[in-house]
């Protein structure tokens, strides 16, 4: 039942885009409520899909991945799947030939991805309501991209074979593409092919990490296994580098997994985007229209931070620690401070959240590579909360934008005036981004720096710095644009109108969440990483690296 | 005095039917092109030749008569790599009859399917040789139809041009070839391919060493002649001159046809495929090195170089012709990762063949560049030219059905998820990186040099998408295209689609693991030499 749910979430995206591709330019509005519809549906499954696996918390194995709720999975195992896509044992003899596995259609739930599965499906809804008004151009195209965009960003997180979670992940690629491309602003073109280029050349030397991983193996597993099952990776692997003491294999796999984390952080440090690599970002961000803008901060950029949590700490364990720690750790705090400063000297408001997703992201990474269960556990919350505040402060600006055309902080002055709701929901974000204490962000941001305290005292400290500077920026953009005496630049036409029931109904859900999680933050997430943490202690059990 | 192999050298007129078949056709269109000019009589009698060529393929016989050590007198052998060599080839010629349908002057519809079915039992029989005379004598079927079928559509200064140049390239090439072979030839004292690599693996370690440097020689000299067919750097330098100058068919020709006969060739000179009944002692269990040990390390530069130069070269280009030059020149690298790497995949316990990679990435390259060539040919007029990138523009919203066909070949030619180029790349690329021995970090090395390559490669392929989505047209384009490049150009696109994800994959992985495609592993040494 919940596995047909789960197929369910990637089938509706999909199938609707198809369906409203074929509608056409004339159709707008029935184009518009099929996709609204289309959205809704996936957040109340997800919801669904969420209390379905909070009630079945006791059956998690916590040795090991182990996703619930496969499709295709037998009563004997629950946590794998028999849908083969590309068999390798198809055509071999079966007498004579070895077992070979299969790339498989595997997907499922755990404590990892569930939460970013909730995430994705309410700012889809946003995103559609957010687009309501602002595109009416080519409306068919504009929401079949953006429906493929929200399946194939499902289908990341709920991907449990290499090949299918790399398949996913490049195929948010083309409607980003296309999203930016068509409808974004001035430096479309350039941005759109920049974002693309940028994500695609680190995600194809990830896929060579990858594959390195399953043909080692293969190879040095006795009896040849070859799999591309995420969970059966982590395992051989990891008993694998066990035994490596005794099979002398040691060395080998010391420089093996050094070049396996390079190559996989390449492809997710693109993503998140940690420092010196991220510069599509604030281009991809500004040019990209609204809802474009909301799911690249709110959940793309997830999709890096997700994959050093399932790919690159459980298959090179000792690589993270050996220089995962120092280098992400340095990149991570550089990331932090550097993005808040550039944040800081932004006039365009768009811009100013665009670096501040650089900073934020910098406390996930932190966090992450503080290695305890502390820090992961914050990781996965600044990952949900960055979504929800970054992604509500883009649809913000987009409802400013919408109104006045313009997006630079000189422009405006004392809004709160007249813009009362949109004031309100303002402050309450930036303080939430800020980290409040009392709104959701704090819970985040102190578990994450409670973590790095005890791995590096340094990168705690110097991190800690980014809290007080994007106060600093946050505040400085409330005051100028809506306090202060009243200043709107003119617009023609049309009478300005504060927020309206339609971009309440947009942010809604995000406040909502919010406020959900400040109440049982703690609680939900060190769920959600208590099905995972205890793994991480026992993978690296075998001897630390000196 | 009878041949020893009398008996089964006779045997091989059964096999050679769909070849005969071919030459068969060629001969009626030459005759019967001078009575009639009719492009569509003559286009459908080749596509019916194509068609009947088949039919004898598949009630050929299955196996080959190679009693005792016949392998090693008999000219051509009839084997798995064969087979898949000859349907590729047979495949490829109905496409390109189709594209070629209303590129050519209706005068000339004849000649020019004549000379194309001469080449396909051409590249065919490159498939079958096992003898370096037949081999190159099937290469020339190959080239020198060529000459005429690139002067054919077009008289005008620059199609004449690209001819001449294509033809003084190839010759010169060719005799490079052959003088290799020759090298060849003096080595092993013999001519038989089967046979030579038998007296190359058969070889002490001493009689090696003392002949290495003959060997080497064959090596580059072979591997330059047949470098020139598949564009491989720096042999590539005729192509984007002569695939510019000749017309649209004859470009596309050129972009795929020659690097079948050469690819096919090399995995039979070298060894690649090692034919049933040769014997190499136990502790050489690597194929395609018999000639030299260096043979994986020639085509790790070769590759490497080949991709790099063509796609960066490719970055500068406008013309689409030229662009699809470099891009072929680019593929033609990532090819060669995979015959890098395959002498290190020939176990049998080994999970991929660089073999089976080429294979499946020449049948995906065939696939992503013809139908961009279908394309040209479709919308292309004299008064609405489709020459460079630019005039692409706007195609999203004048052909929105081609310009979806356009974006799904150039996410595969990108090596996009759910496509046939990604599969080839995956293939290629996990050969790469199943690399196991004390050398082993240079062929991951090599891998990260192919997919930064395929990075690089993303941006001159996604421009393309860019102009057809993001930018409107001076001036659309009107023209629907005629019905046989629209068919051609939806094979392609369903093969590409098709055979990426299931059930075509399944199909893929099926036909890869057929025993014989995948390298055999030498037997031990049980067999007196030839």
């Amino acid at each position: 039942m919940m596995s047909v749910l789960l197929i369910l979430l990637l089938l509706i995206p999909a199938a609707a885009a198809v369906a409203v591709a074929c509608l056409g330019q004339a159709r707008a509005l029935l184009v518009r409520q099929i996709t609204l519809g289309a959205t809704i549906a996936g957040a109340v499954i997800a919801l669904v899909l969420a209390f379905g696996l909070l009630t079945q918390r006791t059956d998690i194995k916590r040795d090991t991945y182990s996703p619930t709720f496969v499709p295709g999975s037998t009563a004997e195992n629950p946590h794998a799947t028999t849908w083969n896509l590309i068999d390798f044992n198809a055509g071999r003899d079966a007498s004579t030939q070895k077992k070979l596995g299969a790339i498989q259609f595997y997907i499922g739930l755990d404590g990892m991805n569930i939460w970013l599965i909730v995430l994705t499906a309410i700012l889809m809804v946003s995103s559609v309501l957010i687009s309501w008004n602002a595109i009416d151009e080519r409306v068919h195209e504009f929401h079949a991209w953006l429906l493929l965009l929200g399946c194939a960003l499902t289908g990341v997180f709920l991907a449990f074979d290499i090949i299918l979670f790399y398949v996913f992940f490049e195929l948010t690629l083309v409607p980003l593409f296309f999203l930016i491309g068509i409808w974004g602003g001035p430096e479309r073109r350039y941005a759109a092919r920049k974002f693309f280029i940028y994500t695609l050349a680190g995600s194809v030397v990830t896929l060579l990490g990858l594959l390195a991983v399953v043909a080692v193996c293969y190879h040095k597993t006795g009896d040849h296994v070859l799999t591309f099952s995420i969970p059966e990776l982590v395992t051989i692997f990891n008993n694998l580098l066990r035994s490596a003491e005794a099979t002398g294999d040691r060395a080998f796999f010391q420089s093996f997994q050094f070049w396996v984390f390079l190559a996989m952080m390449t492809g997710f440090a693109i993503k998140v985007p940690l420092f010196p690599v991220h510069t599509w970002l604030p281009l991809a961000h500004v040019e990209a229209p609204t809802a474009g803008s909301v799911l690249l901060a709110g959940v793309l950029l997830k999709m890096g931070t997700y994959g050093f949590l399932r790919l690159c700490l459980p298959l090179a364990p000792d690589a993270s620690i050996t220089i995962g720690v120092p280098l992400i750790g340095a990149l991570s705090v550089v990331g932090i401070i550097y993005g808040a400063l550039c944040a800081r000297a932004q006039d365009d408001i768009k811009k100013l959240v665009a670096y501040s997703s650089v900073s934020h992201l910098g406390f996930c990474t932190l966090g992450m590579f503080a290695l305890n269960s502390t820090g992961l556990t914050g990781s996965l919350m600044q990952m949900i909360n960055h979504g929800l505040s970054t992604g509500a402060l883009f649809l913000i600006v987009g409802m400013i934008y919408e109104r006045y055309h313009t997006r630079m902080m000189g422009d405006y002055s004392g809004l709160g005036a007249k813009l009362k709701g949109i004031t309100f929901c303002m402050v309450f974000i930036s303080l939430s981004s800020v980290g409040l204490p009392g709104l959701n962000g704090f819970v985040g941001e102190a578990l994450v720096f409670f973590g790095m305290f005890e791995t590096g005292k340094v990168l705690a400290i110097l991190g800690t710095a980014g809290i007080i500077l994007g106060a600093w920026y946050l505040m400085t953009m409330l005051r100028q644009v809506f306090f202060g005496e009243l200043k709107e630049p003119h617009v023609e036409g049309h009478e300005v109108r504060d927020i309206t029931p339609r971009e309440i109904a947009a942010l809604a859900p995000i406040m909502a969440g919010k406020e959900i999680r400040t109440r049982s933050g703690l609680e939900i997430s060190s769920y959600s990483s208590c099905s995972w943490c205890p793994s991480w202690t026992i993978w690296i059990d075998h001897d630390p690296p000196v | 005095m009878t041949h020893p192999y009398e008996v089964q050298l006779a045997d091989l007129f059964r096999h050679l039917v769909p070849e005969a078949v071919l030459i068969v056709f060629a001969c009626a269109l030459f005759i019967g092109g001078l009575y009639k000019a009719d492009r569509r009589l003559w286009g459908g009698v080749a596509l019916g030749g194509l068609a009947i060529a088949f039919l004898t393929l598949l009630i050929a016989p299955a196996s080959q008569n190679l009693a005792g050590n016949a392998v090693f007198g008999v000219p051509l052998l009839f084997d798995q790599l064969a087979n898949v060599t000859r349907v590729l080839a047979l495949a490829t010629g109905a496409i390109f009859i189709l594209l070629a349908w209303d590129d050519l002057p209706e005068k000339q519809a004849a000649d020019h399917h004549a000379c194309l079915l001469v080449i396909i039992a051409g590249v065919g029989l490159v498939g079958c040789s096992n003898d370096l005379v037949a081999l190159l004598l099937a290469l020339e079927l190959v080239s020198i139809p060529t000459y005429v079928l690139l002067y054919l559509p077009r008289h005008d200064d620059n199609a004449q041009e690209a001819a001449i140049k294509y033809f003084l390239l190839s010759v010169f090439s060719s005799a490079i070839l052959l003088f290799g072979f020759s090298y060849l030839f003096g080595l092993t004292g013999t001519t038989n391919i089967a046979g030579s690599l038998q007296v190359l693996y058969g070889a002490s370690v001493d009689e090696a060493k003392s002949v290495s440097g003959l060997a080497q020689i064959a090596m580059l000299t072979i591997a330059a002649g047949l470098g020139f067919r598949i564009t491989a750097v720096p042999f590539h330098f005729y192509a984007p001159d002569v695939m510019q100058g000749t017309s649209t068919s004859g470009a596309a020709f050129l972009s795929f046809v020659p690097k079948i006969a050469g690819f096919i060739a090399i995995v039979r000179v070298f060894g690649f495929v090692v034919p049933a009944g040769v014997a190499t002692p136990i502790e050489r269990t690597l194929v395609g090195i018999g000639l030299s040990d260096q043979v994986p390390t020639l085509f790790w530069f070769l590759a490497a170089l080949t991709m790099t130069v063509g796609n960066i070269l490719a970055l500068l280009q406008d013309n689409l012709k030229r662009l699809l030059a470099y891009s072929g020149i680019a593929h033609a690298g990532y090819m060669l990762i995979a015959l890098a790497a395959a002498p290190y995949l020939s176990s049998s316990e080994s999970a991929t063949s660089g073999v089976t990679a080429l294979l499946f990435y020449l049948v995906a390259y065939g696939c992503m560049t013809l139908g961009v060539f279908a394309v040209i040919l479709m919308l292309h007029r004299p008064e609405r030219p489709v020459e460079t990138v630019d005039d692409l523009a706007g195609l999203s919203i004048s052909h929105p059905g081609v310009a979806l066909m356009v974006t799904v070949l150039m996410l595969s030619l990108i090596g996009f998820p759910l496509t046939i180029g990604f599969t080839g790349k995956f293939l290629v690329f996990f050969g790469a990186v199943s690399v196991q021995g004390p050398i082993a970090w240079l062929y991951p090395t090599l891998a990260i040099i192919g997919v930064l390559n395929a990075a690089i490669g993303a941006w001159y392929y996604l421009r393309i998408i860019a102009v057809m989505y993001l930018r409107s047209a001076v001036k659309p384009i009107e023209t629907t295209g005629p019905l046989p490049s629209r068919t051609a150009l939806i094979v392609c696109v369903v093969l590409t689609v098709l055979l990426a994800v299931p059930p075509g994959a399944g199909w893929i992985m099926t036909a890869a693991a057929q025993k014989a495609l995948r390298p055999t592993q030498p037997a031990a040494m049980n067999q007196p030499q030839p």
